[in-house]
């Protein structure tokens, strides 16, 4: 794996420490990344981003105590042989926050809930408008 | 990767009550500090809000009206020689060795120093584009801080002070200086205090953030604490107006101009549940540091 394939927003409210966990741990859910890849050394990952090596060790170790990676004697962090199911998350993980932010806006606009269903399956095809 | 001295028990900077008055007016107000080694601590602050004093007082460079600071556990007035070796400071304006040129200061200054690194000068030179044969009084007052940056950093202090690097840099040798910064306070253990008003430069390596505002220091914690534990409430002005105390943590309250009220609350932990939880008007955000500065700076 190479380090590019990360993003990094520096100016998220989202600690850089778990950018790189919830990366991972995704890429390892989809199998982008499959059991035996090597991860970019700490270094590596420091140096392309510019940011604290310090940080990318705490999402390394992070992961590697959750079981979805394993650490090479003198190869580096690979993804584990066997990624635990309960570390990975499932794909409403992916949606939910997009869900979360149509709730809350259309709580700002005051919208009927039901009207707001009716839509979501219309798009979904399984209403016809 | 070493974290070299984490474990002695001497910090590599101390600042207690330290407070400093000019003119009547108050800069310092009672500023307490303390930096482990192998920190990088961003301080940040609007123009005028102590930064440079606090620094100055704590590397003893002024005499504070009340309170002491400390360098590796030395009163910062009295440095000893060889705590003073082991420090780099760098200040926003640098007017020292201005008749030699930079080749000439460093074959100099690097004397001086048995850990300097004459391959990371040379190197730095080039990718700093700064000219070494021109007197340093000539120099743009940016490139005399590119020149004592290198300097700084050339000797391999154990403890840098950098007071408003970025300015003197364009952002690709920004990045330059934030990722040599950051390798060397996770490789050799250096530690690191960078005044800053840019937010996006401290967001990338600093390991703690102190917030200045007035004179105080408002907030100082490790920056990842800071993003897990500060939420920003969106309270409208109906439900505002049943609310007649504080809120638990509450740092920061103002009210829009319809009338809401926004309010800054720090949790003992992410896992801490939010007050109001139970009104479905009420928003929680999550907030970037630049938020929480400008939420807490009014």
């Amino acid at each position: 794996m190479d380090a590019v394939i990360l993003h990094i927003e520096p100016q998220s409210p989202e600690p850089i420490y778990r950018q790189i966990g919830d990366q991972i741990r995704r890429l390892v859910a989809s199998g982008q990344l499959t059991p035996g890849t090597l991860l970019p050394s700490v270094r590596e990952v420091a140096g392309t981003y510019a940011i604290n090596p310090m940080t990318v060790s705490k999402a390394y170790s992070q992961l590697e105590a959750e079981g979805v990676l394993e650490r090479l004697r003198g190869k580096g962090m690979a993804v584990a042989a066997q990624s635990p199911a309960a570390a990975l998350p499932d794909r409403w993980t992916f949606i939910d926050p997009a869900l979360d932010a149509v709730v809350r806006q259309a709580r700002e606009l005051e919208l009927d809930p039901e009207a707001v269903l009716t839509r979501l399956e219309q798009k979904l095809g399984r209403k016809s408008p | 990767m070493t974290i070299s001295n984490t474990l002695t028990s001497t910090y590599a900077l101390q600042a207690q009550q330290l407070s400093k008055r000019y003119a009547g007016r108050a800069v310092l107000e009672g500023v307490s500090l303390e930096v482990s080694p192998g920190t990088i601590l961003g301080l940040i602050g609007r123009n005028g809000a102590g930064k440079t004093t606090l620094i100055r007082a704590m590397l003893g460079l002024i005499q504070p009206d009340n309170g002491e600071a400390r360098v590796f556990g030395d009163p910062a007035l009295q440095l000893t020689d060889a705590t003073k070796s082991r420090l780099g400071y760098v200040p926003q304006q640098v007017d020292t060795f201005g008749w030699m040129t930079a080749e000439q200061m460093f074959a100099f200054v690097g004397q001086f120093y048995p850990r300097w690194d004459a391959g990371f000068v040379a190197h730095t030179l080039t990718r700093w584009t700064l000219p070494t044969n021109v007197a340093l009084v000539k120099l743009s007052p940016g490139e005399r801080q590119r020149v004592a940056l290198i300097r700084a950093l050339a000797a391999q202090p154990d403890l840098l002070v950098l007071d408003e690097p970025a300015s003197a840099l364009d952002p690709v040798a920004r990045r330059e200086l934030l990722r040599e910064i950051a390798t060397r306070a996770a490789e050799s253990g250096t530690t690191v205090l960078f005044s800053t008003h840019i937010v996006s430069d401290l967001e990338r390596v600093a390991s703690h953030v102190a917030f200045m505002h007035g004179g105080r220091l408002i907030l100082h914690d490790e920056l990842d604490a800071l993003k897990e534990r500060h939420v920003r409430l969106h309270i409208p002005a109906a439900t505002a107006q049943q609310l007649h105390t504080r809120l638990p943590g509450e740092l920061s309250r103002r009210h829009t101009p319809g009338g809401d009220l926004v309010v800054v609350i720090m949790r003992p932990s992410q896992g801490t549940p939010l007050p109001l939880a139970g009104h479905a008007d009420v928003r929680a955000d999550r907030l970037s540091i630049e938020d929480l500065f400008v939420e807490v700076a009014q």
